[in-house]
């Protein structure tokens, strides 16, 4: 059992008894104790801040209201909300879409497969952001590798035009996003025992029935977690729309243009606040879905 | 299955599926192997392919002082803030997954919220706050910054670390007279170890990763790199760029490296006392 240290995220074993786990290491006082610090932390540098940017949202010189009012009325701001949530749609749509098979891939893979697919997966995960936009920008600019390839291959007469369009932006950011979905994926379809499927195969269903039957409902908590982790980091997205660009801008960009171009705290705060707002419910509805996946591993 | 399964329908659409998955694979490497090339051009400016290979741009990174400058920055905000949110990350999870307090589960949840959280919210409301107390543009302020923001990657691997074995282990130290510091340092710590680690090198890739906050909390004289970066992608695009994120690509994976081996290791080490 000493071998499951590093094992992340293994489930509790059946010894870990919620009486034991009261009587162990800290009595309940160290462990308030132990929290003291960490706490102080996160409400000095993340709760004080969150509620400054709310305080500076009143803060409008024309009213208490106004930064709201004129975020309302303002429609390329309006423009940018719509945006940024049709643009996390089409991300975690997308990146669900692409991930899914891989996924499925890499959990049946074993051996050298599975190292190979692995390190497919984490070394753009671990490649710094602001690198891999860099290099989409590399990839799709007027005289970039694509262009280039195209025209080499007589596909095209023309360089197209792929930066600063809504496709080139979104490819680049498919693939930023796309471990964020592999990973929760794999890590719901590692824990699908075989045996249920080759019971439903007994029983006479097909390959596809198997899977809309079957595997399919078994992985939806890792769809559900992979789909609002993916959505969550688009709706803040800012590195790749600010350097890419697209038709309209992300609410990130938008937020960091008020504040440094325009000198607009109040209104900036106003879109942060709700920025703020939305991510708080679909983290909720994240931590919802991760504990209902937590359930089904203990149930197991 | 099997018999299903070897019918010629079924085994196009699985080898179907086999190739769209390594058309994904390609897709998700190929723009960090783009770069690759590029930074070897002997050309002023991004072309593709290079008309000719050098290896200029490497040397004019090496000589660059805005480069050595920022990785220097990078590390002085980097290490404290991993230390700091390493400390703090595995106080929280300790007392989380192994005390007994009400609202555990919002306690968890809060742990990992500044993660969650886009980091521009965080940034425009961090910098008044610094700013009143002049900690803008300076360490301790970016620092404090990332050490928020990474405390939740330390709490997440420790937190699974502890709760992949039963607390009887340090029930039993405790029975046999240590106090909770002995305990911890001699039961739980061995066992976590790799969990800190990994979640130590966790934070510092993100430190050395991380912009929006960079952005508006450092100076140019505590600028990092990811904010060098960025400030020379809007105004010039020379292959030296190319150059400094190849040298940071392969200093990252090494780092990344690092990590799995000391989990593997140590899983080996584990599982090697586990027999005798």
């Amino acid at each position: 059992m000493a071998g499951k240290v590093a094992g992340a995220s293994a489930p509790a074993p059946g010894l870990a008894a919620p009486r034991q786990r009261a009587a162990a290491w800290s009595p309940a006082k160290g462990g308030l104790l132990l929290l003291a610090l960490p706490l102080a932390m996160l409400a000095l540098f993340f709760l004080l801040p969150l509620l400054v940017v709310l305080g500076q949202s009143f803060t409008a010189p024309a009213g208490p209201f106004d930064s709201y009012v004129r975020l309302a009325g303002d429609s390329a701001l309006r423009n940018a909300l719509t945006y940024t949530f049709q643009t996390a749609a089409i991300v975690t749509l997308a990146a669900l879409v692409l991930s899914y098979p891989v996924a499925f891939l890499i959990s049946r893979a074993q051996g050298r497969w599975l190292v190979i697919g692995m390190v497919f997966v984490l070394v753009p995960f671990w490649t710094s952001a602001v690198i891999r936009s860099y290099a989409w920008l590399v990839l799709l600019q007027r005289r970039g590798v694509l262009n280039e390839m195209m025209l080499a291959l007589g596909l095209i007469d023309r360089p197209l035009r792929l930066t600063n369009t809504d496709i080139g932006t979104h490819v680049a950011m498919v693939q930023i996003m796309l471990p964020f979905m592999i990973l929760p994926l794999l890590s719901a379809m590692r824990g699908i025992d075989a045996s249920v499927l080759r019971a439903a195969a007994i029983l006479g269903a097909n390959p596809w029935r198997q899977f809309l039957h079957v595997y399919l409902p078994l992985s939806m908590p890792g769809v559900g977690a992979g789909c609002v982790l993916v959505f969550i980091s688009t709706l803040g997205f800012y590195i790749t729309p600010a350097l890419l660009g697209g038709s309209s801008q992300m609410i990130a960009v938008a937020i960091e243009q008020q504040v440094s171009r325009l000198l607009d705290w109040p209104l900036a705060s106003a879109l942060a606040t709700l920025l703020l707002v939305l991510t708080c419910l679909l983290f909720m509805l994240y931590e919802r879905l991760n504990r209902r996946l937590a359930g089904a591993g203990e149930a197991r | 299955m099997s018999r299903v399964a070897s019918t010629p329908l079924w085994r196009i659409l699985s080898a179907g599926i086999v190739a769209f998955a390594v058309l994904v694979l390609i897709y998700l490497v190929l723009p960090t192997l783009v770069i690759v090339p590029l930074s070897f051009s002997s050309d002023t400016f991004l072309r593709f392919p290079p008309s000719g290979f050098s290896l200029r741009w490497y040397e004019s990174f090496a000589d660059s002082t805005d480069y050595q400058l920022a990785i220097l920055n990078s590390l002085k905000i980097g290490v404290p803030a991993a230390l700091l949110a390493t400390v703090l990350g595995v106080m929280a999870a300790l007392a989380v997954v192994r005390g007994s307090m009400p609202f555990r589960r919002t306690l968890a949840a809060l742990m990992i919220a500044p993660l969650v959280l886009p980091q521009i919210v965080l940034a425009i409301g961090l910098f008044p706050l610094l700013a009143k107390v002049g900690l803008v543009g300076s360490y301790p302020g970016i620092v404090a910054a990332h050490a928020v923001v990474t405390i939740p990657l330390v709490f997440i691997t420790v937190s699974a670390a502890l709760r992949s074995y039963a607390p009887t282990f340090e029930l039993a130290a405790m029975t046999l007279g240590a106090n909770p510091w002995r305990t911890f340092r001699h039961v739980t710590l061995p066992m976590i170890r790799p969990g800190v680690i990994v979640g130590f090198i966790f934070a510092l890739t993100f430190s050395f990763d991380e912009l929006i906050l960079a952005m508006f909390l450092t100076s140019p004289t505590t600028r990092t790199v990811p904010r060098l970066l960025w400030e020379q992608l809007n105004f010039q695009m020379t292959p030296i760029i190319a150059a400094a994120t190849v040298v940071i690509l392969t200093v990252t994976i090494g780092l990344l490296c690092l990590a799995v081996l000391a989990g593997a290791s140590a899983r080996r080490r584990m599982a090697g006392t586990a027999r005798e």
